[in-house]
């Protein structure tokens, strides 16, 4: 817990005087050259963004390079309209956060505890277990989609359900490799002490392992939102039924079918974009600064 | 609990260090020495039992058979045909040509995606003005939706795109997407774009592992920036290159989403179609579920190869 | 980590698989079809489109006034760009609906080798309602047993419709296009895209789905060869003086760049992106700020109108045995190819049922609505996909040879033709 803490640690972990220690490091020329590089990157990855926003305000399309700044006699919410008047914004928002949500509570409560027992534990069936983690990266979903369908549809009668739309994706295994790259490289030392002191497993994990480790919780909180959050092809499988569908797969439909008779279809087209890509967006940018305490190795490695 | 945390670690292993369990130990615990570590993993174990050893047998069976999906009650006789389903997804020109797709994908996403990374982390990871704001900026492709992002570079590199009005007359012919040569390297870069934030993550992670001392002392030896990358940061964040390596490879090998989007499924004429693409058009929409489950079966052994090279070269020592 | 230990991790890996899978393909569930006489609610999915969801709504909305025991739930596909996967997956899983009302031929012969479609022909009025109805088209739909497990519905015969406006532009006769032969339509094409109008002649999807060549070469083909199917009792036929002869007219409107390699998103014709587009009468709909008009598609000769066959791009309504009340869904489905449902189907889509007789039976509508007459006249001659459970797969073969030939020019038109042919014989040998 109190790992973050600037006063107890003594290496210090003030991003602040963290930068200003490299900074030192690096003469001026060297500063500048860092600071072109990350300003290039920034605007690579940001540009197609900015013109997706400015696309979906067009009225009529502009690929010219002056199109690639706003005009105002071209500027429309009509494309916006155009979605809005097709698709229950509100209902895909809820179902997709219902699927994402649910995702989220099973990956950090088992995924953790998985991840935690793989690095931590001696247990027979460890080797065996971690194997299929990794198995489970490498074989492509379509080859499972089909009989898990049937599985999930026919044997357990969840299709149109939220249970089936989550089930496949309750536990990210990729979170669970994470979270047991990370706890293998805490001390083994610590645990054993407290073990000695009489502290449950349960305890070591909630008190000792989980504060260390949070980064790679923050790591795993990302990863795993975005997979069921951007997912259409297994939702748009298993729900039949539009009120169930999560954004994604609504506007995927949109884009894909609907988008081509709008009077504007890359101005749909992009809208659709931006409404989906919006909301993750903003509860990004709102928690990004959870992403930024990482200085998990001061104490840890050595 | 942070006293013993910081403390200098403690000079020789305490008691109970785990040690490889001896045969005696075993004998007598048969889960092994931590059996609540079979507790914990047990939710996980179901899961991944339920929804993915089971499918993934029920696809190797399939692969085996003259199969296809049938309404629950149909009877039909679903004869085992050996290698006859491999033979057949193999003599098929287009499933080699995905394979040596994704081998182009791969050769261009990869290299450049832990380059990419491990630059801009390091990058990152030192500067002080404007942090929040470049992090942000990085890892929004990362996470907003492909459907989404790809509308956007399909207007972005289609024919009379901006990126063609922007190149004028240096513009491709024909244009990005419906060029055979050219089609795979712009989706490599694209999903290099899309995927570069949580790698960037990952490094900037494994970063704060690399010891400030070890910094330090280089700079003391007199080694630049430039030197002290390649000495300290490099070495330093190794298990998390091999992590990066894998993940992408494994994840560039599952391409899907992209050719299905970006290049109408798998154009211009099959040369951006990958195996998993495939599949799914052989598996879903014609009907031949059993070649498709062949393909995925080759497809991941192949992976599992590549991934078994990386980790035996590129050096994984991590226990 | 060592590679000993992987291996050994793998192995005990994949025998955790092969034990689950064993246990698990043993108890394999059964579960039945539905019942040929049952009746009680039932469920039916129609098409997406606007037009079609606002006959869909009116239809059920007939059908449960006057039926309280047999009440339908009505609802729309649920499709992306193909709704032939979720279809598929549906009849695997048991849980398809009773009626789906956009079911593509190319997908029966799959569905029903998959034993998702009931046979019509088993009930007793089966065959007689639909031959009754629908003529003599009825037989294109049947399968190589002769055999219905679609119920013909509505087709949009694929037409080449042109913008009047970029014509008079172009300096062209607006109202008597030159179009009817290939020279001419390639001679015209040039002018339009010389003159500048727009940027492509025509401009059909340029992409490897297998359903596209419905939309380029088969329409051609089936005028040029005055109505020939793709395959024909197990053999292709493409691979003659017809299918060359189409073939190489697109070729050269990609060659001569008059139409584009690259997949346009939006509507081309809508979007003043083609002076041209090749498609069926639902599109009449998108086209409502187009001052459009409508021609048969070309011939080498330039046949008469009466005379050109094209592809029927024809949606069937399928009755999938997963449903309970399958006595229910008959009589549903013959209420809603009731001449009255299928005179609110005209009228609100646009789109031709398939019925003998079609003008004769809606005269008011064909003379309130001269623009469709052609499209009327043109239903009675249509050409259908192969039926049979590989149509996709031999659509496919046959598109990945157009792709590379016709469309990319990485190969001879002829000789890819001639592959094609042969693969697909290969194909229509599988069981």
């Amino acid at each position: 817990m109190s790992a973050t803490d600037p006063a107890l640690s003594p290496r210090g972990s003030l991003s602040l005087s963290k930068g200003r220690r490299h900074s030192s490091g690096l003469s001026r020329g060297q500063s500048i050259l860092r600071g072109i590089v990350l300003a290039l990157g920034a605007v690579a990855f940001l540009f197609p963004f900015y013109y997706m926003v400015i696309g979906s305000l067009q009225r009529s399309v502009d690929p010219t390079v002056a199109g690639a700044f706003p005009d105002p006699a071209n500027l429309t919410f009509d494309n916006y309209v155009a979605i809005d008047s097709r698709i229950d914004l509100l209902t895909g928002l809820v179902n997709s956060g219902i699927f994402t949500g649910g995702v989220l509570i099973g990956t950090l409560v088992f995924g953790l505890l998985a991840g935690y027992s793989l690095a931590m534990l001696q247990w027979r069936g460890r080797g065996a277990t971690f194997a299929l983690a990794l198995l489970v990266q490498v074989v492509p979903f379509q080859l499972l989609m089909i009989p898990l369908y049937v599985l999930i549809a026919r044997d357990y009668g969840l299709a149109d359900n939220y249970l089936g739309i989550i089930l496949p994706f309750f536990i990210n295994s990729t979170a669970v490799i994470i979270f047991r790259q990370y706890f293998l490289q805490l001390p083994k030392e610590l645990f054993e002490a407290a073990r000695i002191d009489g502290a449950t497993e349960l305890r070591l994990l909630w008190s000792i392992a989980l504060p260390l480790v949070r980064p790679a919780v923050i790591t795993v909180v990302l990863l795993t939102f975005i997979g069921p959050w951007n997912e259409f092809l297994w939702p748009f499988l298993i729900t039949k039924d539009a009120a169930l569908q999560p954004l994604a797969v609504s506007l995927a439909n949109y884009i894909s079918t609907v988008a081509a008779s709008a009077a504007n279809p890359f101005g749909a087209i992009l809208a659709g974009a931006v409404v989906l890509a919006a909301p993750v967006v903003a509860l990004f940018i709102v928690f990004q600064r959870y992403f930024t305490s990482t200085d998990i190795g001061s104490g840890v490695k050595g | 609990m942070t006293d013993t945390l910081h403390a200098p670690a403690a000079s020789g292993p305490p008691a109970g260090t785990p040690a490889s369990p001896s045969v005696a130990k075993r004998g007598r615990r048969p889960l092994g020495k931590n059996p609540l570590g079979l507790l914990f993993s047990a939710p996980y174990l179901i899961f991944v039992l339920v929804v993915f050893a089971y499918p993934v047998g029920y696809a190797v069976y399939i692969a085996f058979h003259d199969f296809f999906f049938t309404a629950p009650g149909a009877v039909v006789g679903r004869p085992f045909v050996g290698l006859d389903n491999f033979v057949t997804a193999l003599g098929d020109p287009a499933v080699i040509r995905s394979f040596g797709n994704v081998g182009i994908f791969l050769a261009i996403n990869v290299p450049l995606t832990v380059v990419l990374s491990l630059v801009l982390a390091t990058a990152l990871n030192r500067v002080t003005r404007f942090r929040t704001f470049l992090r942000v900026s990085y890892y929004v492709p990362y996470v907003t939706a492909s459907v989404a992002v790809v509308g956007v570079w399909l207007f972005l590199f289609s024919g009379n795109g901006f990126v063609n009005a922007l190149l004028g007359p240096l513009a491709p012919d024909p244009s990005w997407l419906v060029n055979s040569s050219l089609a795979m390297p712009t989706i490599a870069i694209f999903v290099t774009w899309k995927q570069l934030g949580f790698y960037i993550l990952l490094y900037l992670a494994a970063l704060q592992g690399v010891p400030k001392e070890l910094y330090e002392s280089a700079s003391t030896d007199g080694a630049g920036a430039v030197r002290s990358f390649f000495s300290v940061t490099v070495p330093g964040v190794r298990p998390a290159t091999v992590l990066v390596l894998l993940v992408s490879t494994v994840t560039g090998a599952n391409l899907f989403t992209e050719p299905y989007l970006l290049t109408g499924g798998g154009g211009p004429n099959g040369a951006s179609a990958s195996p998993v693409l495939i599949m799914y058009q052989r598996g879903l929409q014609q009907g031949q579920p059993d070649v498709a489950a062949a393909i995925g079966v080759v497809l991941v052994i192949a992976v599992l190869i590549i991934a078994y090279l990386q980790n035996r070269f590129a050096g994984g020592d991590d226990r | 980590m060592p590679s000993t230990t992987m291996r050994r991790r793998t192995a005990a890996a994949a025998a955790a698989f092969a034990a689950t899978a064993l246990a698990m393909t043993a108890c394999s569930s059964g579960g039945g079809g539905g019942e040929a006489d049952g009746r009680g609610d039932i469920t039916i999915w129609y098409s997406n489109n606007e037009q079609e969801v606002a006959w869909g709504e009116q239809m059920v909305e007939a059908w449960n006034a006057e039926n309280p025991d047999e009440q339908i739930t009505g609802q729309e596909i649920p499709a992306g760009s193909s709704s032939e996967e979720v279809i598929g997956a549906a009849i695997t899983a048991g849980n398809a609906p009773c009626l789906i009302y956009n079911t593509a031929p190319s997908a029966v012969g799959q569905f029903e080798k998959q034993g998702g479609l009931v046979d019509l022909s088993a009930f007793d009025d089966g065959a007689s309602y639909i031959e009754e109805r629908s003529g003599d088209l009825a037989s294109q739909y049947q399968n190589t047993e002769g055999a219905y497990f679609q119920m013909p519905w509505k087709s949009n015969p694929v037409v080449i419709f042109y913008n009047k406006d970029m014509f008079a532009a172009a300096g062209l006769d607006p109202e008597n296009p030159k179009l009817s032969t290939y020279a001419d339509f390639l001679a015209t094409s040039k002018t339009l895209v010389d003159a500048g109008v727009a940027p492509n002649a025509i401009q059909p999807a340029p992409t490897s789905e297998f359903f596209q060549t419905q939309f380029d070469f088969y329409p051609l083909y089936a005028a040029e060869s005055g109505g020939a199917q793709l395959v024909d009792d197990g053999e292709a036929t493409f691979a003659d003086d017809a299918g060359y002869a189409a073939a190489e007219f697109w070729a050269s409107l990609y060659s001569d760049g008059l139409s584009s390699r690259e997949q346009y998103k939006g509507d081309s014709f809508a979007d003043g992106q083609a002076a041209m587009a090749i498609v069926g009468p639902w599109a009449v709909s998108v086209y409502d700020e187009v001052n459009w008009g409508a021609v048969p598609v070309p011939t080498s000769q330039g046949i008469s109108p009466e005379e050109t066959y094209t592809f029927s791009d024809a949606k069937n309504i399928g009755l999938y045995s997963a449903c309970e009340n399958q006595a229910t869904a008959w009589d549903v489905l013959k209420f809603s190819t009731s001449e009255e449902q299928d005179g609110r189907l005209l009228e609100l889509t646009g789109q031709m049922p398939l019925r003998a007789d079609l003008q004769a039976t809606y005269p008011d509508y064909f003379e309130a609505n001269p623009a469709y007459e052609a499209f009327g006249d043109q239903a009675s001659r249509t050409v259908e996909v192969p039926p049979g459970p590989n149509t996709v797969q031999m659509l496919q073969a046959f598109r990945d040879a157009w792709s590379s030939s016709v469309i990319f020019g990485e190969s001879d038109v002829r000789t890819a033709l001639d592959d094609a042919a042969t693969e697909i014989d290969e194909i229509a040998k599988q069981p």
